[in-house]
């Protein structure tokens, strides 16, 4: 009895650290282990040793670093650690900063086109019998042609009517090298008479455990290795987020556009950022358009036309098209495409 | 002189579909979580109030800008709306608990992918809601309340999510977690389309359809025929749904077991058979006559193992977090004050 009060008592400790480190906008401190001399141990060396490998990668990227004015890493305040832990000295290290991925031309070669839902998952109903996955499936297969034929390569994450988990799409999304993820969804909302696009990209973007972690305290701040790597990721999330609101904006202006010239009230719903599992787990610049609404009556006829289909289709397809072009992404040639 | 006010304690389950409360003072409630305001000057005459909730928003939805907070297990990012709807549904379970005027500690158990995705969200949208407030991953606070802190896996299955936690003897991290949105929702859409696609004449809404499966609900073979009543050309109409039941409570087996068996895997070998004896299903998916049998089956292919529901499914969470908020010394509720 005495070793479950123990056990509870335990991890009421560990549940109220998690509490004030999120209250405080710290990362979660890692639940306590065995082993925390050895830990410690290669905590410090980690401390040292990952910041310095990643300013060397980071210079030698941006040719030595010193006069370009592609300065991708820029101190904007120091950090001085407090030296509690035994042989670390007070260091300085720069605050990390989002690297400009347009700095390394690199191409958008692969895209995963993710339709969402499928098998025994419907996704949203309208009251006429309209299924979202049918819908899903019919443009994301569209935007495929239109996105295909030799300029990318383009993945779908489901191939026909299947039950495939978020974790599975994003496994095949990953498997399949994409640079950009965009899951294409149909809204539903509890009020009939609204309707319209929206498109979300992975958020929250200020997220302050992921700001905060590029210039935390590090000595006594209770970082393991594996937190230090997800200070790391933290930068790559900054960027996949900054990609993704471009994507989800070049996108949105497409839809709403495109569809206002069929049917002038389409609603704007604007682009939001949620923290949709999907998103996260691609690890990619991702979107997930909710392009049409099957709980508003205009919009659930409209969709029963193949021609309303082909131009959210299509729409989308630009909207990716344009995003590339524009971050100077895509190679050589692939403007004007649309 | 000041007068120092009464604590009550009190744990909450936030969930997508219901919210319940329990407080040490012996109040119990449980409200749907639906809030909604009323859309103009008229629907505010008409219904009285400034905000409504649960079974009463869902009756005057029509007149309402109704919410469900917690959409699939988590809350939707950048909507003031469902942050809003968060706090005042918090707030109406404990002025329901008789907390008005009391110095309230409250702990309150989310869902864990909540917990997991939008951790600093979701504590900023519930600030202010009670003078101390701690949040919890809602499988760990059942297990908790049961003691079942060592060698046992919770199953919640909820409305929006089913979450998955081994209880290891320590405070869960990610890594002892899991979540699926393959939950009481996946159900009900599933059935829906199962039942629109045999009854095409029929006229039912999802909130029947819900009613239809926690009235009728089942896994394997059916105690009889089940026979619901809907309109069909304005006359009530009674359709023979036996079969479309199964088949929608059944799409739960798989996506379950699925996950069931990667985090027993996960296990350290020592302990797997003790786990497997100790499978506790919670949440009101729980509840579905036949579901713990089915798992107990598909554990019989490595080596057997128990399934059992908790007793209370509606109250588990919320004496859970009761239980923790009561263990929680009073320092660290002067620490999470605010």
């Amino acid at each position: 009895m005495r070793s479950v009060d123990r056990m509870k008592q335990q991890m009421l400790r560990d549940a109220v650290r998690e509490n004030l480190a999120v209250i405080e906008g710290r990362p979660p401190a890692p639940v306590r282990r065995e082993g925390r001399w050895a830990r410690r141990v290669v905590r410090a060396v980690a401390l040292v040793a990952v910041p310095l490998a990643l300013f060397a990668s980071i210079n030698a990227f941006s040719g030595g670093g010193s006069s370009s004015p592609e300065v991708v890493v820029v101190p904007q305040r120091t950090v001085a650690p407090p030296p509690t832990e035994p042989g670390l000295e007070a260091v300085s290290w720069p605050a990390p900063k989002s690297i400009d991925p347009t700095l390394f031309h690199l191409d958008v070669k692969t895209i995963v086109l993710d339709a969402g839902h499928g098998g025994s998952d419907p996704g949203a109903l309208s009251s006429d019998g309209l299924v979202e996955k049918q819908i899903a499936f019919d443009i994301a297969d569209r935007v495929r042609v239109r996105l295909g034929g030799g300029l990318f390569q383009v993945v779908m994450t489901r191939n026909g009517d299947e039950t495939v988990s978020l974790r599975e799409r994003a496994r095949r999304a990953r498997a399949a090298g994409g640079d950009v993820f965009v899951s294409i969804h149909l809204n539903s909302i509890p009020r009939p008479d609204e309707g319209g696009v929206e498109t979300y990209f992975l958020g929250p973007t200020d997220d302050p455990a992921i700001r905060q972690l590029a210039s935390a305290e590090n000595g006594s701040s209770g970082y393991s290795l594996s937190d230090f790597r997800g200070l790391l990721e933290g930068v790559y999330v900054d960027v996949r987020q900054a990609e993704s609101r471009k994507l989800a904006e070049s996108v949105q202006g497409e839809l709403v556009s495109s569809l206002r010239k069929i049917t002038p009230g389409v609603v704007d719903r604007g682009v939001k950022s949620a923290p949709f599992v999907v998103l996260i787990a691609s690890e990619m610049p991702g979107i997930l358009a909710e392009v049409s609404c099957v709980s508003h009556a205009e919009e659930a006829r409209l969709l029963r036309d193949a021609a309303f289909r082909e131009a959210i289709a299509e729409a989308l397809a630009r909207g990716v098209r344009a995003w590339a072009d524009s971050r100077n992404l895509a190679g050589a040639g692939r403007s004007g495409n649309g | 002189m000041s007068e120092k006010k009464d604590v009550l304690h009190v744990g909450i389950d936030l969930g997508t579909s219901r919210s319940a409360i329990a407080a040490s003072n012996g109040e119990r409630h449980v409200v749907e979580s639906y809030v909604g305001w009323p859309v103009d000057m008229v629907a505010r005459k008409v219904v009285k109030k400034a905000v409504l909730f649960g079974h009463e928003a869902l009756e005057n939805r029509p007149m309402l800008d109704l919410h469900r907070p917690l959409e699939r297990g988590l809350i939707k990012e950048g909507s003031p709306k469902a942050e809003a709807a968060v706090r005042e549904l918090l707030g109406h379970l404990i002025s329901r608990a008789g907390g008005t005027g009391k110095m309230v500690h409250a702990v309150v158990g989310v869902p864990a992918e909540a917990m997991r995705v939008s951790r600093q969200h979701l504590r900023n949208a519930v600030k202010g809601v009670a003078d101390s407030l701690l949040l919890v991953s809602e499988p760990f606070a059942v297990a908790y309340g049961m003691d079942a802190l060592l060698h046992t896996m919770i199953i919640d299955i909820g409305a929006g999510t089913s979450d998955f936690c081994v209880m290891n003897g320590r405070y869960p991290t990610d890594d002892d977690q899991r979540t699926l949105t393959h939950a009481g929702d996946s159900v009900d859409e599933q059935l829906a389309l199962q039942v629109r696609a045999r009854h095409p004449e029929a006229n039912f809404s999802i909130h029947m359809v819900r009613d239809w499966k926690e009235r009728f609900s089942f896994v394997g073979e059916p105690k009889g025929p089940v026979v619901v009543e809907a309109p069909v050309r304005g006359k009530p109409t009674s359709l023979e749904i036996t079969g479309e039941m199964k088949k929608a409570c059944e799409s739960l087996v798989g996506p379950l077991s699925e996950t069931m068996l990667d985090l027993l895997s996960r296990v350290d070998p020592e302990y797997q058979q003790r786990v497997r004896n100790n499978v506790v299903l919670a949440g009101g998916g729980s509840q579905i006559p036949g579901l713990a049998a089915a798992l107990e089956r598909v554990l019989e292919d490595v080596g057997g193992g128990k399934v059992r529901s908790v007793e209370d499914p509606v109250f588990a969470g919320a004496n859970g977090s009761l239980a923790i908020a009561a263990d929680a010394p009073e320092g660290d509720w002067e620490r999470l004050a605010g």
